[in-house]
C-alpha cells in the first residue's frame, strides 16, 4: 500500500488500466470460449442424430451456421467490452485527476493578501505533488517580493514624510509670532535644506525604480577602472583630509572594462564615501584596483566599526541602515549602497562586503574587457 | 529685456515672475499653451521660459511651431521629466536649454543670463571683485596686492563665483559646472562645502571685507558687503 500511495500517477494509471483491461479481456475471452464450446457440443449431438436420420444438411452448411453464431457473439460482445473499458477508464482518469481540480480551486483562492497560504500537497512524489510544490515555491518567492515591496513603500513614505514634517514644523513655528528678518531667513533656509533632501531622495528613488523597470539605457564604453577610481578618490579625498584620514592607494593602471562610466562612478563614489563617513578620524582607508584572471576588482577597506554578519546580507537593501540615528545625522538617504549595487550589477558586475571584526571591505568585481 | 514665461502652475509662475522682476526683467506670464503660443508669435521677446506639460497645447508643440515659423527667440524649457530622451527631444526641436523640475531659482536665473549673453564676446582675461583680482591666463589670484596660493579646483571654484558675481550659485550648479558631475544623487555636497570653507579661508583673510557668503539652503554668493 505504501508503494501504491507514493507511486507516480503515470504508474498508477498504467497499473489500473492494465488491470481493468485484463479483466475485460478475460471476460470476453471466456464468453467466446463458452460460445465456441457450446457450438462444438451441439455439433457433436447433431452428428449423432445424423447417423440415425441421415439428414439432408451438409457439413459445409453446418460449419457456416456455426461460424455465423460465433460472429454474432463477437459482434455483440466487442462493443460491450469496449463500453465497459471506456467507463472504467473514465472513472480511473477522474479519480487520478481529481487532485488537479482541487489544486485549481485552492490556487483560485490565493490573492495578494493571502499569499502566505500554501497549496496542500497530498503526495509529494507524484506529478501533481511536484506541481503543487513548484507552485508553492513560486508563491513563496512572490510573497517575499510582495513583502519587500510593502516594506520598501513603508520605508519610502517614512523617509519622504520626515523632511515634510520638518518643513511643516519650521513653517508653523515661523508664523506663530513676529520674528526678526534674520530668524525668518534662518527658517526659510532650513526649509530649503529639507527641500534639497527631498529632491535628492525622489531623484534616487526614481533612478532605482527605472533600474527595476529596466528602462535605463546604459552607454557602455571602454573605461579604465584605475583612472575612474583615481578620479573618484581625488574628488572625495578632501573629505578624508578633513577627517585626518589617510587614503592608501594601490591602483593598477590599464585595467580596462566595458561599462557606463557615469553609472559605475556612482557606485565607486558611494562605496568610498561610505568608507570615509564611517571610519574614525585618523584611520586609514585603502583603495585597491586589481585584475585577476578575467575579472577586474575595486576593493575599499576601512577601519570603521565593521558590519556584523546579520547586517552584512542586508546592507545593500534599500533604506537599510545599521545605525539609524547615526546615518541620518551624516545626511545619508539610506540608498547609497542600494544605488551602488544596482549600478554594479547593471554593468555586469558583483558587489560584496566582507567584515571580520573591525573594519569592512567592500569589493566590486567586474569582467575585464576582452582585449581587441 | 522682455521675458515670456509660459507656465500653467500658478504658484510656480508667480515665483519665477517675481524672481525675474527682481532682476529687472520685463516679465509676461501666459498660463495656457494657447495664450503662450499666441504671445510668442505676436509679440517680441528676448527669451521664452516654456513649461513642457501644459493644458491644451503642449510645450513641445509650441516650440516646434515657433521654430517652423522661423521665430528664433531663445527658449529655455522646464520639464518634470528628466529622461534623456525628453531632453534630447526638446533640444532637437530647437530649445536652447532645459531645466528639470524642481529647479533652484539661482540656476534658472544663471541660465537665463547665459542665454541672453550668448553671441556676445565673453573672452575675459581678468575678473575683478573689490580688491580681489583673478588672472585667468596665468591662473593667478591676488587680493589686496597679495598673491593667494590656490589649488586648481579652488581656482576653478573662485572663477565660477566671480563670473556669477552678485548672483547666487547653488551647489547643484557647482557640482555640474566645476566638478563636472551631472548627477544630483551623489554625495558631492559635503565635498563642495569643505572646498568652499577652504577657499574662503584663503580669500577672506582677516582684516579684509568678506566676499564669499553662504546663503543657507540655497548656496553661495560672491559679493561686496552683506548678501
Amino acid at each position: 500500500m505504501s508503494w501504491w500511495s507514493t507511486a507516480s500517477i503515470r504508474v498508477r494509471l498504467t497499473a489500473w488500466y492494465t488491470a481493468a483491461l485484463s479483466l475485460m479481456l478475460i471476460v470476453y475471452a471466456a464468453a467466446v470460449f463458452v460460445a465456441v464450446r457450446q457450438e462444438f457440443r451441439e455439433q457433436l449431438e447433431e452428428e449423432e442424430h445424423q447417423i440415425e436420420h441421415e439428414d439432408s444438411v451438409t457439413p459445409e452448411e453446418r460449419m457456416e451456421a456455426q461460424l455465423r453464431e460465433i460472429l454474432v457473439v463477437l459482434v455483440l460482445g466487442l462493443p460491450v467490452v469496449v463500453a465497459l473499458a471506456g467507463v472504467g477508464g473514465y472513472v480511473l482518469a477522474r479519480r487520478a485527476l481529481a487532485p488537479i481540480d482541487q489544486l485549481g480551486a485552492e490556487a483560485r483562492r490565493m490573492t495578494a493578501e493571502r499569499l502566505h497560504e500554501r497549496l496542500s500537497v497530498p503526495n509529494a512524489r507524484d506529478e501533481i505533488g511536484r506541481l503543487a510544490s513548484v507552485i508553492n515555491d513560486t508563491l513563496a518567492r512572490l510573497e517575499s517580493s510582495f513583502d519587500q515591496l510593502r516594506r520598501f513603500t513603508a520605508d519610502a513614505s517614512h523617509e519622504l514624510r520626515t523632511p515634510l514634517s520638518v518643513m511643516r514644523g519650521i513653517g508653523e513655528m515661523g508664523l506663530r509670532e513676529p520674528r526678526t528678518p534674520a530668524e525668518y531667513q534662518d527658517a526659510i533656509g532650513s526649509m530649503l535644506e529639507e527641500v534639497d533632501r527631498l529632491t535628492r531622495l525622489v531623484d534616487t528613488l526614481l533612478r532605482l525604480s527605472r533600474g527595476d523597470a529596466g528602462t535605463v539605457r546604459l552607454v557602455r564604453n571602454a573605461v579604465d577602472l584605475g583612472q575612474l577610481t583615481r578620479d573618484v578618490v581625488s574628488s572625495l579625498g578632501i573629505l578624508a583630509e578633513e577627517r585626518k584620514q589617510r587614503l592608501d592607494l594601490d591602483i593598477r593602471e590599464n585595467v580596462h572594462i566595458s561599462a557606463d562610466r557615469l553609472v559605475l562612478r556612482d557606485a565607486i563614489t558611494n562605496v568610498v564615501d561610505n568608507a570615509i563617513k564611517y571610519s574614525p578620524k585618523g584611520s586609514t582607508i585603502s583603495v585597491r584596483v586589481s585584475a585577476e584572471g578575467h575579472d577586474a576588482a575595486v576593493t575599499v577597506a576601512d577601519e570603521g566599526p565593521g558590519i556584523s554578519a546579520d547586517h552584512r546580507e542586508r546592507v545593500f537593501d534599500r533604506f537599510y541602515r545599521i545605525d539609524e540615528g547615526r546615518s541620518r545625522e551624516m545626511g545619508g538617504t539610506g540608498l547609497g549602497l542600494a544605488i551602488a549595487r544596482w549600478a554594479v550589477e547593471a554593468n555586469g558586475g558583483r558587489i560584496s562586503v566582507d567584515s571580520a571584526g573591525r573594519g569592512a571591505t567592500f569589493r566590486i568585481v567586474l569582467p575585464l574587457a576582452v582585449a581587441s | 529685456m522682455r521675458v515670456l514665461v509660459v507656465e500653467d502652475e500658478r504658484k510656480l509662475a508667480q515665483v519665477v515672475c517675481s524672481a525675474l522682476e527682481a532682476e529687472h526683467y520685463d516679465v509676461v506670464v501666459a498660463a495656457t499653451g494657447e495664450d503662450g503660443f499666441y504671445r510668442a508669435n505676436a509679440e517680441l521677446f528676448d527669451l521664452v521660459v516654456l513649461d513642457l506639460m501644459l493644458p491644451g497645447r503642449s510645450g513641445l508643440e509650441i516650440l516646434q511651431t515657433l521654430r517652423q515659423r522661423h521665430i528664433e527667440t531663445p527658449v529655455l524649457i522646464l520639464t518634470a521629466r528628466d529622461g534623456v530622451e525628453d531632453r534630447v527631444l526638446g533640444l532637437d526641436l530647437g530649445a536652447d536649454d532645459y531645466l528639470v523640475k524642481p529647479f533652484a531659482l539661482p540656476e534658472l536665473l544663471a541660465r537665463i543670463r547665459a542665454l541672453l549673453r550668448r553671441g556676445r564676446p565673453t573672452d575675459v582675461l581678468r575678473l575683478k571683485a573689490a580688491d580681489l583680482e583673478l588672472d585667468l591666463v596665468a591662473r593667478q589670484a591676488v587680493r589686496a596686492d597679495r598673491p593667494i596660493e590656490l589649488t586648481s579646483r579652488e581656482f576653478d571654484l573662485l572663477e565660477y563665483l566671480m563670473r556669477h558675481q552678485g548672483h547666487l550659485v547653488s551647489r547643484e550648479m557647482l557640482a555640474r559646472d566645476v566638478w563636472k558631475e551631472p548627477r544630483r544623487a551623489t554625495p558631492l555636497d559635503n565635498v563642495i562645502d569643505v572646498q568652499m570653507t577652504r577657499l574662503r579661508r584663503k580669500v577672506d583673510l582677516d582684516g579684509s571685507a568678506r566676499l564669499i557668503h553662504t546663503v543657507r539652503g540655497v548656496g553661495f554668493v560672491l559679493r561686496e558687503g552683506e548678501p
